[in-house]
């Protein structure tokens, strides 16, 4: 080549695997046909449902790590969450689809979830 | 005939020898003032084009970066007319300017570690069980959740900031000698990191030989040397259109180094 570019690795196959991860979470175009809007807007609502859930957990962990809360509110956290992600898992089955699907690529930012 | 980009130049000359680009077609520049777009033609039924498509672009984008400043712009940017390519170099001119003044004897170099994530989790999750820092009566159902939910928060965590401190060990080595960077963490849990690294080109030497300092530090890190490369990873736009997308080479520096 004409600037001469290297590439040094002592474990390719890791690195191609690996690289193969990345390149399979990163859809090239939207899949949106009549077929499977229904699919699709599912997706994105689902995705952004998800999001917030995964924010309040993460903020009731936050609370529990501080030691803020009683064993009480904790039991309550507790039940509010399981019930959000079984809600989250029998949506995901009607509409056929899979944890690693429910993200957004949003480019440079990277990964909404 | 439809118009095949490959990037932006600091020149307002035509090119002195002839380069072949894609589907063979001669490459030339469509000047805007002081400043010229590289593109040749593409036929009209051209719909879709393979990873030998990426390296000839590639190729052309290396030929031109021997004598000029190049904003390489990404692989597949096809315009209808050359009355598309100059209204698209009339709006961003200030932005292109900047840039080529920005990336003028620059070059690019991808840092890719991997770490043996799992190997790190199962110390971690020792380390948690051995010291629960805030502990919940697992009485219930509820309770029984949140605590799994708690260990989870609290591995992941840790798992975290290990990465964190690994990439700031990595980064040290590179860091001076840099002057920009873009550093992407964990995008998958063995890749820590997948780093690109801007640099005046008179520097390379003492970039490489930074890599075989932290090649050769003690460590069960592994890596991946590439470069130098076209300024695939540092051309930024402050002007909003659609044809931000034409400079969206993200991932580009991963298809070429597939083998």
């Amino acid at each position: 080549m004409a600037i001469e570019s290297i590439i040094e690795t002592d474990s390719e196959s890791a690195f191609i695997q690996e690289m193969e991860k990345t390149r399979d979470a990163l859809p090239s175009r939207i899949d949106a046909n009549p077929e499977n809007v229904e699919k699709g807007l599912a997706k994105l609502v689902l995705t952004l449902v998800e999001l917030i859930r995964k924010l309040l957990e993460k903020q009731a962990m936050r609370r529990i790590e501080s030691g803020s809360l009683s064993d009480e509110e904790i039991e309550k956290i507790g039940l509010t969450l399981l019930k959000l992600e079984n809600k989250m898992k029998e949506l995901k089955n009607v509409f056929g689809l899979r944890d690693e699907e429910l993200n957004i690529n949003l480019g440079p930012l990277g990964d909404l979830i | 005939m439809k118009i095949y980009a490959y990037g932006i130049v600091d020149s307002h000359n035509r090119l002195e020898e002839p380069i072949a680009g894609l589907e063979g077609k001669g490459i030339y520049n469509v000047f805007y003032r002081d400043i010229a777009v590289t593109v040749s033609e593409l036929n009209e039924e051209t719909k879709e084009m393979t990873d030998t498509g990426i390296l000839e672009h590639e190729k052309v984008v290396e030929r031109l970066m021997i004598n000029f400043t190049v904003l390489p712009m990404r692989f597949l940017t096809v315009f209808n007319t050359k009355e598309d390519v100059l209204s698209m170099v009339e709006f961003y001119y200030e932005d292109f300017k900047n840039n080529l003044e920005k990336l003028r004897n620059k070059i690019e170099f991808g840092i890719k570690v991997i770490w043996p994530a799992d190997t790190i989790k199962k110390r971690i999750i020792d380390a948690y069980h051995k010291t629960i820092r805030v502990s919940i009566p697992a009485e219930s159902p509820e309770k029984i959740f949140v605590e799994e939910k708690f260990k989870k928060y609290t591995i992941d965590k840790e798992f975290q900031e290990e990465a964190n401190r690994c990439i700031t060990v990595v980064d040290d080595y590179f860091n001076k000698i840099a002057v920009e960077k873009r550093l992407k963490k964990l995008q998958t849990e063995n890749l820590l990191l997948n780093a690109g690294y801007l640099l005046e080109k008179e520097r390379q030497n003492d970039f490489k030989q930074a890599f075989e300092q932290l090649k050769n530090a003690p460590g069960d890190l592994r890596f991946l040397f590439s470069g130098p490369w076209p300024c695939y990873n540092f051309v930024t736009l402050t002007k909003k259109s659609v044809a931000d997308d034409y400079f969206n080479t993200e991932g580009i520096l991963d298809r070429l180094l597939k083998p």
